[in-house]
């Protein structure tokens, strides 16, 4: 039963990538801008005039990225290369492989994001917790508002409230980029800590700005909670107030807050667009940017596939983890 | 052993205080059983949460003594009163349904209240433990290793039951611990409740608002009122000489088989019904149902076999539909109003086949056929006053737009039901009570004027004394506005009273089927027998059920019920039911 409900999940997440692949190849291609043009113009405009054959490198490169093809072949090559995880070249830092710059960018977003975004849910939920559990402590009770303000405000504003203050004011922090332009990046501590101190700053304005939501989620599910029979239940059988807090109200709390950090991940990368462009930060965002900018279809492509497959695989992880934290999802396996 | 003195509970409101429970004594030794019995708002739970120092803020004891033994309750500190839950004192909450924490598996939810009480032991200790709780409540070992979401209603409450006694309290207190079961489930949790009470050889407080189940249960009996103890003493005493009116009102409140109706007898004759054209009004012709079952998956769950039955309708009946919970009743309801298509046969109302009906015959159908349900508190928009939610159906249908007629007509319709318009105009459905909502549903069902109306457990969530109330509205109905109505329910003693013809189902056959006097007056089938045995009787010397055990009666018959054939009582004129032999 079980290996019949993974088989269609796992088709289910076949079609999802396919449909969204499907969308990711036309929606660039409404557009009257031609990269091959964008590049050759930049490449004129850096060397001696009349020394480039602008009509020859046009049908070069459109024969080289297979541009040339009618636009149905094109889109079946896209597939195969999508599907086998060949992203091709760049155009605009042609002979650059898309795979190899998305693979320089990706550890950036990924380990600046997912490590906020992990502290905000974190921090988040168990401060919303907290305020509903501990009604008694007056500073909780003041936090609430707070983060309802900062939850109201977009992130890449905190970071430029942030930068002002600590970075250009006060100085306690580099004003962007993700490492020294000093340093040399290696495996040792040097880099580390200096890749770790880049980060403070974009990371605490997601943080910041994030903590919000989840703490205002959590508080909702507390109040709910809290008003459930088995709660009632829970205090006359006289248990002790640590477990009544986290085995039975947090545990039960925390089930939606869960599918929202699923949902949250895998939108990460387009998150952090803003707040890379804000900090300089060397990840997925400034990369894609970029490559709107010149309408560079394969790193577009390339891009947009790894976001497609993100979403889906943190939904498909999502689904096969969830029935353990709730088992009245496992009614499938039965 | 438990001595309240001049218990006083206030609860501050915007107008002043409200006394919850007013000079409540009560002194109870050990190994006793003793009921409070009210309607809501009586009292009886914030009496017993005053107990357990679990009052809800900003209520409060103003004044009073509670002492266990030796021990003062009210001037335990607060890791004083949460070791002595559970561990001396415990509360079984009303709605076992929720009770339970949904992601833990009920040995877990044993274990967490020995390991808070004494400590933390080898999780085999423990194990044996939560097996031997589970066993003296008559459960299967593997339910301790499912989840509540697995079990049934009853297995639940038996499992809440398991975890409050596993500590082997001095008191135990059950809220309304089987209000939301059938007759058959309810009195195997209560012979369950009792063994493991005795076993343990604790007090037992049962708070109910049924004398039935009282007089079967309880040695002493507390009658509350308006947070006052009215009458108290040996149950055998209240049930033979009750002094205080509202005592007499509860008694007499409970429906017995046989005897006077508490119904008021017919001065007219009842008017015509309201079929339109020749066709019976509902017919029923090899309906069955079946759930699940689709491509993939194994065997689907009947839960209605062919079923076959014509009402006419000329003349207004009233059919009662009865059974335990899973017999298929509410299936058949759902069928009756069109949400759900039969897995094979035709359900035909006024000789058309509702299945195949276009959008409007469809929508005059739904005014045609209106439905009262058994949740009066789900039944209507939060945020809808109630005129509002009342004229609703009159605009959706088209019957009236004109604001002034609208007012008018629903006006009528709360007055129809005994209610007050001018009382609940304006208010919220939150504000008003669980009977006035209900009656409101009915009113709301009435003023379409229908030809049919399905009754799904109208009164299972209400009091006693609002249960004849209601019914006597839907007998109104019949009589007076000649509506045949479908009733369905678990309790047979009303069925008895109300209906004209009663099918009995069990597991989705028809068990036994015929005039209420001989089915439920005198069952032959023996799954009939039991569930009629089942009834707990308002008398403190009629046995509940006809043998000493009911674990033991009820399997027996329930063996015997299996496969037996239905049982043709005779039938009534303007109902036929065709009978599979």
């Amino acid at each position: 039963m079980y290996l019949i409900y993974l088989t269609k999940r796992l088709i289910m997440l076949f079609l999802v990538v396919v449909t969204a692949a499907t969308l990711n190849f036309f929606i660039p291609r409404l557009s009257d801008k031609n990269p091959v043009l964008e590049k050759i113009t930049e490449m004129s405009e850096s060397s001696a005039p009349g020394s480039v054959n602008m009509q020859e490198l046009l049908v070069i490169f459109n024969e080289r990225f297979g541009l040339d093809k009618p636009l149905m072949q094109q889109y079946f090559d896209y597939l195969g290369d999508m599907l086998t995880l060949d992203l091709n070249y760049s155009i605009t830092s042609y002979p650059t492989r898309v795979a190899d710059m998305i693979l320089g960018a990706l550890p950036w977003t990924l380990g600046l994001m997912v490590t906020a975004t992990l502290i905000a849910f974190l921090l988040g939920s168990v401060l919303g917790a907290l305020t509903v559990w501990r009604k008694d402590m007056r500073l909780l009770q003041f936090f609430v508002p707070v983060v309802m303000v900062f939850s109201a405000i977009p992130f890449y504003l905190i970071g430029l409230i942030l930068i002002y203050f600590l970075a250009y004011k006060g100085g306690y922090f580099p004003i962007g980029g993700g490492y020294s332009l000093t340093a040399f990046p290696a495996w040792d501590w040097d880099f580390i800590s200096d890749v770790l101190y880049h980060s403070i700053l974009p990371g605490a304005s997601i943080v910041v700005a994030s903590i919000g939501i989840w703490a205002l989620g959590m508080r909702g599910m507390m109040v709910t909670v809290q008003g459930e029979d088995y709660m009632n239940f829970a205090e006359a059988k006289g248990l002790k107030n640590r477990r009544m807090f986290l085995r039975y109200a947090v545990r039960n709390a925390i089930l939606p807050q869960v599918t929202q950090l699923a949902l949250f991940m895998g939108q990460l990368v387009t998150g952090a667009i803003l707040v890379e462009i804000v900090f300089g930060y060397p990840g997925m965002g400034s990369l894609l940017l970029q490559a709107v900018d010149y309408l560079d279809y394969y790193t577009i492509y390339g891009i947009v596939f790894v976001l497609i497959l993100a979403v889906a695989l943190s939904m498909l992880i999502l689904d096969l983890f969830y029935p353990l934290l709730d088992p009245r999802t496992r009614s499938h396996r039965a | 052993m438990l001595t309240i003195k001049d218990l006083c509970v206030d609860f501050p409101v915007i107008a002043g205080v409200v006394h919850a429970v007013a000079d409540v004594d009560i002194s109870l030794k050990a190994g006793k059983r003793v009921g409070f019995v009210g309607e809501s708002g009586s009292g009886k739970t914030t009496t017993a949460l005053a107990v357990m120092r679990m009052i809800k803020k900003p209520g409060h004891v103003s004044k009073g003594e509670i002492r266990l033994g030796d021990t003062d309750i009210l001037s335990l500190s607060p890791e004083e009163m949460r070791q002595t839950r559970l561990c001396w004192i415990s509360y079984i909450p009303q709605g076992a349904m929720n009770s339970l924490n949904p992601v833990m598996r009920i040995e877990q939810q044993i274990w967490d209240g020995i390991v808070d009480h004494e400590g933390t032991f080898p999780i085999r200790e423990l194990r044996r433990r939560s097996d031997d709780a589970i066993a003296g409540v008559g459960l299967p070992a593997r339910v301790g290793r499912m989840f509540p979401h697995e079990l049934s209603g009853g297995m639940k409450q038996r499992a809440c039951i398991a975890i409050a006694t596993a500590l082997k309290p001095e008191l135990i207190i059950a809220d309304e611990p089987t209000s939301a079961l059938d007759v058959i489930t309810q009195r195997q949790v209560m012979e369950t409740l009792e063994k493991a009470q005795e076993a343990i050889g604790s007090a037992l407080i049962l708070i109910g608002h049924d004398m039935g189940l009282m007089a079967q249960c309880v040695d002493k009996l507390m009658v509350m009122k308006d947070g006052r103890i009215v009458e108290r003493g040996a149950i055998r005493d209240i049930f033979t000489k009750p002094e205080h009116p509202y005592t007499r009102q509860l008694i007499s409140s409970v429906p017995s088989i046989g005897g006077e109706s508490f119904l008021p007898k017919l001065s007219a004759e009842p008017v015509a019904g309201r079929r339109s054209g020749d066709a019976p009004l509902l017919e029923f012709d090899g309906v069955s149902k079946v759930y699940g079952g689709g491509f993939l998956s194994k065997k689907g769950n009947t839960a209605l076999y062919p079923l076959s039955f014509a009402l006419d309708g000329r003349k207004p009946k009233i059919i009662s539909i009865v059974g335990q919970s899973g017999s298929g009743k509410s299936t058949l309801g759902g069928l009756m109003l069109g949400f759900s298509r039969p897995t094979t046969g035709e359900v035909m109302f006024e000789g058309r086949n509702i299945a195949t009906l276009g959008r409007a015959a469809t929508k005059s159908l739904r005014k045609d056929i209106q439905a009262v349900f058994q949740d009066p508190y789900g039944a209507f928009n939060p945020y809808y006053r109630v005129e509002r939610a009342l004229s609703l159906p009159l605009k959706r249908f088209g019957i009236s737009s004109d604001a002034a007629d609208v007012r008018t007509r629903c006006a009528e319709a709360c007055r129809g039901v005994g209610l007050d318009p001018s009382k609940i105009f304006g208010r919220f459905p939150h504000e008003l009570s669980g009977g006035q909502r209900q009656r409101l549903m009915v009113a709301r069902a009435l003023m379409l004027s229908p030809k049919l109306l399905i009754a799904d457990e109208p009164v299972s969530m209400v009091d006693a004394s609002l249960r004849a109330s209601i019914l006597k509205n839907l007998y109104d109905l019949k009589d007076k506005h000649g509506i045949s109505i479908v009733y369905i329910t678990h309790d047979l003693a009303t069925a008895y009273h109300v209906s004209d013809y009663v099918i009995v189902l069990h597991e989705g056959h028809v068990a036994e089927a015929g005039p209420p006097k001989d089915v439920i007056g005198n069952p032959q089938h023996p799954y009939t027998r039991l569930l009629v045995n089942s009834i707990p009787w308002p008398d403190v010397d009629r046995q509940w059920g006809t043998s000493a055990s009911a674990k033991e009666e009820i399997e027996a018959l329930m063996k015997e019920a299996k496969g037996h054939p239905p049982v043709d009582r005779g039938s009534v004129p303007g109902f036929e039911l065709a009978m599979a032999s």
